[in-house]
């Protein structure tokens, strides 16, 4: 049984509010991640091997 | 688009380096020593400035701030330039943030010995330390910011992200958690008492792990493993994700610190709830990069570095399940003050910080001196004798604490406590204390190692001070980008702002109904502010440290109040700043000490812990009956609390030094009774008359009467 929420004494309210903060929050956030464009995704990736003399490994992708 | 030529400053980037190592060194090799001084309390070499309350902040503040803070300014340093195809701002700055930098590590180091400290853990320098902390983070941001702004790459690397959180939320934790009223140069107040104190405590404590021991780790994980491993970071969309749930959720998760205590329950609660959720954003990080590696495991068998990588992230996630898991109350209430936080917070800073500072020691110093690493073989064998290290660190410790949780808080089928004597408890885990000893000790030896081959390294080579690049100069932007967080992604100040907001959240919902509702705190009517000579008894208090190994917080359960008598409450602590519960007990809860024992116990105890309780491992703090007690303050202490909210009269604070004296004697006077012969103006007398009115106040109402009477006579 889950009794981590214990001893509230009415003040529900501040556990709910904060849940729905972050579930709003979490919901934004996946929302822009939605609607990101694949080749954003990939120049973003390639940043850190920007140095010219390097080569990278892409048998993964 | 015009190519534009321009260097990047690996100078900084080398002294970072240095210092980490040589910081490393003496903030382990001091873990070491109290390590062993837990063992055998003599290691103190009979020494006030060297014993365990006032050299185990030093351990600590060394190993974060000195050793783990230089290796992430190290870091950011060399990858900010590179993801941002930028000079750093300014190299004065620089220099002004390394330079400052360590001159605040050396002052800590000689004033915490000196017992200097403001006791909120991990924060214990005092106040004009904290001011230059302030200053030279400034710094740090401005030069920060400075190169993002001139950057030559439009977006920000997710690297950049962490290292924007990391810098703004530091910010924030330092100032909030160092609100003090000065008394002098070397002593100030918490504005914050008991509770709130506390919850702010543990609020900083908390995140102080995640935005400094963390969230720059994150950003260079991002940076030094893809290029380690050749191949880009796994998942972008995880990293934006993880980044954002990690710095939301973070922030609420303090109180978990705080459980079973008189903080109030819903704040317990959501402190729980977050922890519990804080595993998805954590382990989506460390899966993020680990997959990383999906493909070049091959390399992880041949490179030093990855290795040290790969056990630095299954640190993480093992760190971060184990967190979640000591939130739960059920564990918590057999695990907390135990060895096992002890363990815990090893895995982390061994595992997850040291490891992944290793590795980036060893990837690049080689580049930066344009040579190769001396001997892979030694970082091999560093490799493999610090892993061994961490585990024969982190065994025994889990090992400890299970037997001494245990030993807590079992009962004989008569329904007592089966082992009432707390030091049954505590030397029964002593050989357990004796493989953590070791294990730090092999752990400092893989360090040493590592000294030896980076120094042959960087010997065989010529630091590249300026080591030239070129990149595209950044246009103005034209395109109206279509995503959010992309657009996002090239403008920083408001990328810091919405971090700003995210980590601010919750601790305005914790705080502010804590420290505004009155009924958060109920007060009690027979709880008094702490007379003259105790308030100096306590300040001795703090100054030895004595909150490292004992707690003064009696939690709501029988084994507890059976050993140590009622429970705390809330309104007890209106008039302690700073609380002084602590997070681990080595010793005793002391909250309800007073009357426990006669004067001449305290005394005893002090002079020779061993006479009072044989095999004790508490060391003799015999210079408190040698060393005068320094009233010259004690005026200006007590003005200090009545302006922070303690209800002295002009009375009590303008007869402040007398009153002290005279209860100095009543206790001199008992003391003579029982054959003791000492001063009355020695500290000891100060600390016994503190420690005998820890927990009176709720006690029988005759008691306190008398108590009061003694102080008037």
């Amino acid at each position: 049984m889950f009794k981590q929420i214990t001893n509230l004494n009415g003040d529900e309210m501040y556990l709910i509010t904060s849940l729905w903060i972050f579930i709003v929050f979490f919901a934004l956030v996946g929302l822009m991640l939605f609607f990101m464009g694949k080749d954003h995704i990939s120049y973003m990736k390639q940043i850190p091997f920007g140095d010219p003399e390097e080569e990278i490994d892409r048998s993964t992708e | 688009m015009q190519l534009e030529q321009f260097n990047y400053d690996n100078k900084i980037v080398r002294d970072f380096g240095i210092a980490t190592i040589v910081w490393g060194i003496i903030g382990m090799s001091v873990g070491l020593l109290i390590a062993c001084q837990l063992i055998w309390p003599e290691m103190n070499f009979f020494n006030q400035y060297t014993t365990f309350g006032r050299i185990r902040p030093l351990h600590t503040n060394a190993v974060i701030f000195a050793f783990v803070g230089n290796a992430i300014f190290m870091g950011v340093y060399y990858s900010m330039q590179r993801v941002l195809k930028a000079r750093m701002f300014s190299d004065v700055l620089g220099k002004i943030h390394f330079w400052g930098w360590q001159l605040i590590i050396v002052a800590s180091a000689i004033t915490l010995p000196l017992g200097l400290t403001t006791s909120h853990e991990y924060a214990e320098m005092e106040w004009p330390i904290d001011v230059a902390i302030t200053i030279i983070w400034v710094v740090f941001g401005i030069n920060m910011f400075g190169t993002i702004i001139k950057r030559r790459e439009r977006h920000m690397y997710v690297a950049v992200w962490f290292y924007i959180a990391t810098f703004v939320t530091v910010a924030v934790l330092h100032i909030v958690n160092s609100i003090q009223l000065p008394v002098g140069i070397w002593k100030s107040f918490y504005v914050y008492a008991g509770v709130q104190d506390a919850l702010v405590q543990w609020w900083y404590g908390h995140n102080a792990v995640a935005f400094f021991l963390t969230t720059p780790f994150l950003g260079m994980m991002y940076y030094f493993l893809p290029k380690m491993a050749n191949r880009p970071v796994y998942s972008y969309k995880l990293s934006i994700l993880h980044f954002w749930s990690l710095i939301f959720i973070y922030i609420w998760a303090g109180p978990h610190h705080l459980l079973y205590t008189s903080l109030p329950g819903w704040v317990q609660s959501l402190g729980v709830v977050f922890s519990i959720m804080l595993i998805a954003p954590s382990w989506g990080g460390m899966i993020n990069g680990l997959l990383t590696l999906r493909g070049a495991w091959d390399k992880v068998r041949t490179e030093p570095t990855l290795k040290f990588m790969v056990v630095a992230l299954t640190s993480y996630g093992m760190a971060t399940f184990e967190g979640p898991m000591l939130s739960l109350k059920q564990v918590n209430a057999i695990a907390h003050f135990t060895d096992w936080i002890v363990a815990h917070v090893h895995i982390g800073a061994l595992g997850w910080n040291g490891f992944m500072t290793f590795a980036i020691l060893y990837w690049l110093l080689p580049r930066i001196y344009k040579t190769q690493l001396y001997s892979k073989k030694l970082a091999n064998i560093h490799f493999w004798i610090g892993t061994l290290g961490i585990l024969f660190y982190a065994i025994p410790m889990y090992w400890a604490a299970v037997v001494q949780g245990l030993m807590w808080k079992e009962f004989t089928p008569e329904g007592v406590l089966k082992y009432p004597n707390f030091l049954a408890t505590t030397l029964e885990i002593l050989p357990m204390h004796m493989m953590r000893a070791l294990g730090g000790a092999l752990y400092l030896t893989g360090v040493i190692i590592m000294t030896y081959n980076l120094v042959k390294t960087m010997k065989s080579g010529k630091l590249v001070a300026n080591e030239a690049a070129e990149a595209p100069s950044l246009a103005p932007s034209v395109v109206n980008e279509r995503s959010q967080h992309r657009r996002l992604e090239r403008k920083p100040i408001l990328f810091m702002v919405l971090a700003l907001i995210a980590i601010l959240i919750g601790g305005i919902v914790e705080m502010i109904p804590t420290f505004t509702i009155q009924s958060n705190i109920p007060t009690i009517s027979s709880v008094k502010p702490y007379t003259a000579l105790e308030l100096q008894g306590r300040d001795l208090y703090i100054r030895e440290g004595c909150v490292n190994c004992h707690t003064q917080t009696i939690r709501p359960f029988r084994s507890e109040t059976a050993r140590y008598g009622e429970y705390s409450k809330a309104g007890e602590f209106v008039y302690d700043m700073p609380f002084l519960w602590g997070s681990k007990r080595t010793g005793p809860d002391l909250h309800r000490i007073g009357g426990k024992y006669p004067n001449k116990w305290h005394f005893d105890h002090m002079l020779d812990p061993t006479i009072t309780s044989p095999g004790s491992i508490m060391p003799s703090y015999s210079w408190l009956i040698g060393q005068k007690l320094d009233n010259s303050t004690l005026v200006a202490k007590m003005n200090a609390m009545r302006i922070l909210g303690v209800p002295y009269s002009n009375e009590d604070v303008g007869g402040a030094v007398a009153s002290a004296e005279q209860q100095a004697e009543y206790i001199v006077k008992e003391l003579a009774t029982n054959q003791v012969t000492v001063k009355s103006d020695r500290e000891i007398i100060a600390l016994i008359a503190y420690l005998q009115r820890l927990g009176t106040d709720i006690k029988a109402g005759p008691k306190k009467e008398k108590s009061t009477q003694v102080v008037q006579d």
